[in-house]
């Protein structure tokens, strides 16, 4: 094991730590006992396999945010928008599930929705890179705002051609098990969408790391200036990058609507996008480690679910551990710096020595 | 009806100039404050409770989102200035902290409170003789304390920025941090203040939501308006008199949308209107030409050896 790696996995686990134990310490404020409340957290997890999938449940769509962020961070680009990219994955995806449902074969159609997510995702990704490759925008804003415009696109959606018979509720119709991504493991809700994600982060580390294509989008986020005088078309890059990124957010829609939820409702998911940044944060934008990364936070997730329940506490301790742990994992960052630099000072100095 | 459009912009515009004028404040030094998002969230929840747990006290309430904002921003400015961390990461992890902070504190304070919790906000104040002026009284005159203070503020901020050593220090830092270092200017130093500033000016701003226009407090009370005010700093080429006719033109938007939904439907959905503002700042993103980008924007000064 390499120091640096010894030192990301030491830092990362002591920042989580430290991010559980202050959001524990104002459980206080509550009157409940922390060491209680985090004993039910993690104790409750493994009270049946039914919660132990759980854990691979949320971490799906999590892991599509991850990557969405995460791919576009390597190319020094800011996909902020996997949260609205993740919104119109959905549209589109219960979109044609209730065109197709009864009319295709199950298998069938779910590929067909499948490609037709990453498409519109892609798209409207691409738009955003197209948006910068061509008029010099900040991406990091238009993406930002992209989310509101495709928030309000679902609920005028969910108002009008989507909404249910029933027309009562701003949601969809429930879909037909048979556009349903089906279970792998009975009696529990762990859906093939999981796989999938699983998949995604292999291939886009297969795709970064081992293909010509990613060596072009790190050399343009290393050093975009160096790379085109190497001949990358930095522009090339950026559109491509975005609509990677924007698919496999959309892709996130599509399995938490086929896979979970089974229709579309308002404001569902509220804080996919922010936690999977978090999460490539966390895993330093590494595809593999953004899926153990992904693990953990769904983790957290079941796990404050139900301490939810079971002790009382609201459920905004979530977004609250969230937090923290993301600015210790920040502070882990400067941590390592110092300790690499101090590495880097007694190599000179043996050096010298010598 | 065009007069009560115009009164609105100007409410709805205010927020917005506190947001952005602090923003070309901290950009000109080099930082982005992309924790404004949160600080203008912490702003307006601490507003809020401050005023209601006070029976009412607009001022204390008014406090309580200043310090708010101080304690965030300031947490900001540790992070990025002093241990040089990435600022778009930093500030997206502040400003999800920020929101788990609000909800939960909120629960904590207030419980699950039967019937909403509201306070009555700034109300208008009529200045006499100036809002008898025809169109522009009505308009620029009868608003509340929050948008007359910006009337001293934009002046003010805009002399300072050019007139004074402190404004020359701040520009000259965040292009060239070098130079100022070797004269003596203390650059993390000024660069923090910026941020403790954006800390002020972002708490008022998110303040104003709660207690200055609504009256009441919702996680989701400020909707992105904190990016709009980054890219109005942005689109208004990073001065401050940019930053103004950038607020009055999303404050139109806003105004607009709002006028819009009352109406009812007509041919155009509503939420095409609520959308409105974000649309505008991607098109006025895209549209535009001239840049005045300070050179060391987001770079952490790292002094060599």
């Amino acid at each position: 094991m390499s120091s640096k790696f010894r030192d990301l996995l030491v830092t990362n686990i002591l920042a989580v730590v430290a991010g559980l134990v202050v959001s524990g310490l104002l459980l206080l404020f509550l009157g409940k006992n922390p060491l209680e409340a985090m004993g039910t957290l993690f104790g409750s997890l493994f009270r049946d396999g039914y919660t132990v999938a759980d854990i691979f449940v949320k971490a799906t769509p999590l892991m599509f945010t991850a990557l969405a962020f995460g791919f576009t961070f390597k190319a020094n680009l800011f996909n902020i928008g996997a949260q609205g990219q993740f919104y119109l994955g959905a549209v589109t995806a219960v979109g044609f599930s209730l065109l197709m449902e009864g009319r295709l074969p199950g298998g069938l159609a779910l590929v067909l929705i499948a490609a037709l997510t990453i498409l519109a995702g892609g798209l409207w990704g691409g738009l955003i890179g197209w948006l910068k490759a061509r008029f010099n925008a900040n991406e990091f804003l238009v993406s930002m705002m992209s989310t509101y415009v495709a928030l309000n696109m679902m609920n005028y959606a969910l108002r009008t051609f989507l909404m249910e018979t029933k027309a009562e509720y701003p949601q969809t119709n429930p879909l037909d098990t048979s556009v349903w991504l089906p279970i792998f493991i009975p009696r529990t809700r762990l859906h093939i969408g999981f796989i999938l994600a699983v998949l995604a982060c292999v291939g886009i580390w297969v795709l970064l790391y081992k293909t010509p294509f990613g060596f072009r989008v790190r050399a343009v986020g290393n050093n975009k200036d160096a790379a085109e005088m190497a001949g990358i078309s930095s522009k090339q890059i950026y559109i491509a990058a975005f609509f990677i990124s924007g698919a496999l957010a959309a892709l996130g829609g599509f399995s938490e609507v086929n896979g979970v939820q089974h229709m579309l409702v308002q404001n569902f998911n509220p804080g996919v996008g922010s936690a999977g940044i978090g999460i490539a944060i966390l895993a330093n934008g590494d595809p593999i480690g953004i899926i153990f990364a992904s693990i953990l936070f769904g983790a957290l997730q079941v796990g404050g679910n139900i301490m939810g329940q079971l002790s009382g506490i609201p459920s905004s301790i979530i977004d609250l551990m969230l937090g923290f742990v993301m600015v210790f994992v920040i502070l882990s960052y400067y941590v390592r710096e110092v300790w690499e630099d101090r590495r880097e000072k007694a190599r000179l100095k043996k050096a010298v020595n010598l | 009806m065009i007069i009560s459009l115009l009164t609105r912009t100007i409410t709805m515009g205010t927020p917005l100039l506190y947001g952005s004028l602090s923003e070309v404040y901290s950009e000109r030094s080099g930082v982005m404050n992309t924790a404004i998002e949160g600080i203008f969230l912490m702003g307006a929840w601490a507003g809020f409770v401050g005023t209601y747990l006070t029976e009412g006290n607009l001022l204390i309430g008014l406090l309580a989102a200043v310090l708010a904002g101080i304690l965030t921003a300031a947490l900001y400015g540790w992070i990025t200035i002093y241990l040089k961390q990435h600022q778009i990461v930093t500030g997206t992890a502040i400003n999800i902290l920020a929101l788990g902070i609000c909800a939960f504190f909120q629960r904590v304070i207030f419980g699950i409170p039967l019937s909403p919790l509201i306070v009555r906000p700034f109300q208008p104040i009529a200045i006499p003789l100036l809002s008898k002026i025809p169109v522009i009284g009505p308009i620029l005159f009868n608003q509340n304390i929050l948008t007359y203070l910006l009337f001293i503020l934009v002046p003010a901020a805009t002399f300072v920025l050019y007139k004074t050593s402190l404004g020359l220090s701040i520009r000259s830092i965040g292009e060239n941090p070098e130079a100022g270092d070797v004269a003596g200017l203390k650059v993390e130093q000024i660069r923090f203040l910026t941020i403790l500033f954006a800390g002020i000016m972002c708490g008022i701003g998110g303040a104003f939501y709660s207690i200055g226009y609504l009256g009441l407090f919702t996680t989701t009370i400020i909707g992105g308006r904190g990016w709009i005010a980054f890219a109005i700093c942005f689109l208004g080429n990073w001065k401050p008199l940019g930053a103004l006719s950038g607020t009055l033109i999303f404050g139109l938007a806003e105004a607009l949308a709002i006028f819009m939904q009352s109406r009812g439907s007509g041919v155009f959905p509503n939420e095409l209107f609520i959308a409105l503002p974000y649309i505008l700042t991607i098109v006025l993103t895209v549209g535009r030409r001239s840049f005045n980008v300070p050179a060391k924007l987001g770079v952490p000064y790292k002094k060599e050896g």
